[in-house]
């Protein structure tokens, strides 16, 4: 199942909102939860069951610290004098609740997502200690976007610990934020700040909403079926056969990668802000022109930006503003001197971010490694950063200079290009195989002459569509860039340029879509993470 | 009321441009005296009047067993997989209706499966997918533009596939015995029998040889529906052959696409060279491959090579 089932975007969302509509506003909400639950069942069956016991904890353990929250404060009113002790007191109590339903959210992600790698890992230590026991490895399947509903649950227990929003009391506007239907599958991952009041408002569809949000929807099909579908043969069989390919042709598969998984994950984004236009519900951007920033660090703040700032509030900040970090700090201040010493405790936080979102996105090493990448280049940005800034200064290289972005640009898409490459690979090694057949085996003569690149299913009228997309798609990023909203722009002119701008979208997804015999399409990408 | 109208205006401007695109890009000759829905969904009706021999009626085991390329690589008669997905005999009977308005065939080769298809218990998934290709044809036929780059047009179409569907995919199953004796017979949905009779008379009407045929499947085939479709041959005299009894050297470690539901590529070319040499057998049909009239079944050969190649 996908969001980009004809069957579920122009069937069973229509039959929805016009449900929805016709019902009374204080209904509506349920209906959408029914929908929501409804989806969950048919996907992931039984699983159902975990969700429910998210919804359950993360509800109890709100309300809990609430009530804790309360006393709290009651009991400082009373006794101004014990402030601190009371504080003190309570932060302890409410400290073992919040590890209590952190524990039980992440037991369920551990036992579906990391159990048979932990197993497989530990089978493998005692095997080489001749050890004659080995844990059961066991194959299920894991209920639909349980890494992004936990993050959720945890973002919404933290917040109200952190105090940042008080626990609801309504149990169902819980649930309707943590199983709203279109954000499941890929995310964003919301804050419930962020959604669940608007979730719960039950706005009405309106005719301006509908427009907007199918053509939102549109531009996401754009994305997803002319190109990373078209793309998902060549990816697949450049990757499963990369020994039989020269350098050229693997670099072609591994930018066809990068640019499949950025179509196939923004273009499923545009559909859920589509779909959560529809109901009033803003739902925050999770791309912004990503292969528009100056370095690593800053593209983390443009690609999966909702992973990027649930990893940055919840564990970047509490680690590297803790106590010990602080005292580390100090220490390292007058060790490394105040340039490096601050550095130390930034890294350590960096280094916990760039493992658990490794980790994340899959139990492997692949990931591990993809991380581990991450943290290093951004750890080298940062140390070498005043330097690099000091050298353009010397040699009057002005860093705004646009010719100096393009070069930061293309640097940094090659970092991209090269951890995608990771990511995507079955294996470390063969990461490592794929990375020196490009920079060994280029043969960028023989791979021309010989027509390799089109016994990868794909022929020169699939590249040239390929192209002429992306340079489209390229433009509409320019100048989003430039902080154009096009869409307004778009409905400011006049009805027939308007239409034709439709027609000629939803023409381009029918004829030019690389769907039906002889395609196979990408699945969820996001969805299984 | 303004929005509706809107609405209303821009769909049917949006159904137009479809049906538009649908005369350009679905192939065929006779849209206009067929319709759109007709052309589209009777592949058979792209193929030139009058050049195909034999028929091959069923459901998704005949497009994944027969290619019809592969019959005239090696024996040079002209064969069409006249086949839909979970297809009940009544679409498999208009099928046929068309085939026999269209071409002369000599030969009707019936895949005895659809038999004992029930059409009241289609798969839900099954049912929506048949809607969507009746209502919106284009989606079969949309990545014909790519034909229209390379100097395309209506008169020099050609249908590399003719019905085929090419997989490589292998996913394996244990060579089993899956068709131990039985003496009992399975039974066909009462709705279905009138059409059986409504096919055989078709056929004698046209003179057409009617042939019952199973094709290789170790979840879809089963010895009970043998017996019965061997009473349904005696009792019309008709031919049946069961390849499912007969030794085609099939390896179901490799020869299956899905576990031994359907066969793959390469079960496919046992197959049809099995019933490539049956129809030499026949003497019915004959070889076309020195006859210039067709020429272009050289040209979707070497198309067909091509796509196999790229795949």
């Amino acid at each position: 199942m996908s969001y980009f089932d004809p069957g579920f975007i122009f069937l069973a969302v229509p039959i929805l909102l016009l449900i929805y509509n016709l019902v009374p506003k204080k209904i509506r909400p349920i209906i959408l939860l029914v929908f929501s639950f409804g989806l969950f069942i048919f996907i992931s069956k039984w699983l159902v069951v975990f969700l429910i016991l998210s919804i359950l904890t993360i509800y109890f353990v709100a309300n809990y610290l609430d009530k804790l929250n309360k006393k709290r404060n009651e009991l400082i009113n009373e006794e101004p004098d014990n402030k601190k002790a009371i504080k003190e007191k309570y932060k302890k109590y409410k400290k073992r609740i919040l590890i209590l339903g952190i524990i039980i959210n992440v037991s369920f992600l551990f036992f579906f997502k990391y159990l048979n790698f932990f197993a497989t890992n530990t089978n493998l230590l005692l095997d080489l200690f001749n050890i004659d026991f080995n844990f059961k490895i066991m194959n299920f399947l894991a209920p639909i976007g349980i890494s992004f509903y936990t993050l959720e649950a945890l973002s919404y227990i933290l917040d109200v610990y952190y105090e940042k929003i008080e626990a609801d009391k309504n149990i169902l506007r819980v649930a309707l934020y943590l199983s709203f239907f279109p954000q499941i599958m890929e995310g964003p991952i919301a804050r419930y700040s962020d959604t669940a009041k608007d979730l719960y408002a039950g706005y009405k569809v309106t005719y301006n909403n509908f427009c907007f949000g199918y053509q939102r929807i549109l531009y996401g099909f754009v994305k997803k079926i002319i190109i990373a579908d078209r793309l998902n043969f060549l990816v697949n069989t450049v990757f499963d056969n990369y020994h039989t390919y020269s350098g050229a042709t693997i670099l072609v598969g591994v930018i066809g990668y990068t640019v499949m998984l950025y179509m196939e994950f923004s273009g499923t984004m545009d559909i859920v802000i589509g779909i959560g236009g529809f109901f009033g519900v803003k739902i925050k951007e999770n791309f912004r022109q990503p292969f528009f920033a100056k370095n690593i660090s800053e593209f983390w703040t443009r690609w999966h930006i909702s992973l990027g700032q649930w990893f940055k509030d919840y564990i970047f900040y509490p680690v590297s503003l803790s106590k010990r970090m602080k005292k580390l700090t100090l220490k390292a201040r007058k060790v490394l001197g105040n340039r490096f010493g601050p550095l130390i405790s930034g890294a350590i936080a960096l280094l916990a971010v760039w493992s658990l979102n490794g980790l994340w996105h899959g139990a492997g090493y692949t990931f591990l490694f993809y991380g581990m990448y991450q943290f290093t280049l951004i750890l080298l940005g940062n140390i070498f950063e005043p330097t690099i800034n000091n050298t353009c200064k010397k040699l009057h290289i002005n860093r705004q200079n646009i010719v100096y972005r393009v070069f930061q640009s293309v640097k940094m898409t090659c970092f991209v290009f090269i951890g995608e490459l990771f990511f995507r690979a079955p294996t470390v090694k063969v990461g490592f195989g794929m990375l020196k057949r490009i920079f060994t085996s280029f043969n960028l003569h023989n791979t021309l002459k010989s027509n390799q690149l089109f016994t990868l299913g794909l022929d020169i009228k699939d590249y040239f569509i390929i192209i002429v997309t992306l340079v489209v798609i390229f433009i509409i990023v320019i100048l989003k860039e430039k902080n154009h909203n096009i869409r307004t722009e778009i409905s400011k002119k006049n009805i027939v340029i308007r239409w034709m701008i439709y027609y000629i979208l939803i023409l381009s997804i029918i004829i030019f879509g690389a769907y039906g015999p002889g395609y196979i399409p990408v699945d969820p990408i996001y969805a299984d993470f | 009321m303004r929005n509706v109208v809107k609405a209303l205006l821009f769909t049917v401007i949006l159904f137009i441009l479809i049906i538009i695109s649908e005369v350009v890009l679905i192939p065929g000759l006779d849209i206009r005296k067929n319709g759109i829905f007709k052309q589209a969904n009777y592949e058979l009706l792209g193929e030139k009047k009058n050049t195909i021999d034999v028929i091959f009626l069923g459901d998704s085991l005949v497009y994944s067993s027969i290619s019809p390329m592969e019959i005239w690589n090696n024996y040079g008669y002209t064969t069409f997989d006249c086949t839909e997905a979970a297809q009940v005999i009544g679409d498999a009977y208009s099928y046929l209706k068309v085939a026999i308005e269209n071409q002369h065939p000599k030969i009707i080769m019936m895949e005895a499966n659809v038999m004992f298809r029930n059409p009241r218990k289609r798969k839900f998934k099954d049912k929506i997918a048949y809607i969507l290709k009746q209502l919106v044809p284009i989606a079969k036929y949309h990545d014909n533009w790519k034909k229209y780059i390379g100097g395309f047009s209506k008169n020099n179409w050609i249908n590399p596939d003719k019905g085929y569907k090419y997989i490589t995919d292998i996913k394996s199953s244990k060579n089993k015995n899956y068709m131990s004796f039985s003496n009992e017979y399975e039974i066909i949905p009462e709705q279905n029998i009138p059409y059986i009779k409504k096919i055989i008379d078709l056929c004698k009407e046209n003179n057409v040889k009617l042939v019952l045929v199973s094709m290789p499947s170790q979840k879809s085939w089963r010895y009970t529906k043998h017996n019965t479709t061997l009473k349904v041959a005696l009792e019309n005299k008709l031919e049946f052959i069961d390849l499912n009894l007969i030794n085609l050297n099939i390896d179901w470690k490799t020869d299956t696409k899905d576990n031994g539901s359907h066969l793959n590529y390469l079960g496919a070319k046992k197959v049809s060279n099995y019933i490539g040499k049956y129809l030499k057998n026949t003497n019915l049909v004959i070889d076309h491959r020195n006859d210039i009239r067709y020429e272009s079944w050289y040209k979707a050969l070497e198309k067909y090579r091509k796509a196999s190649f790229n795949k």
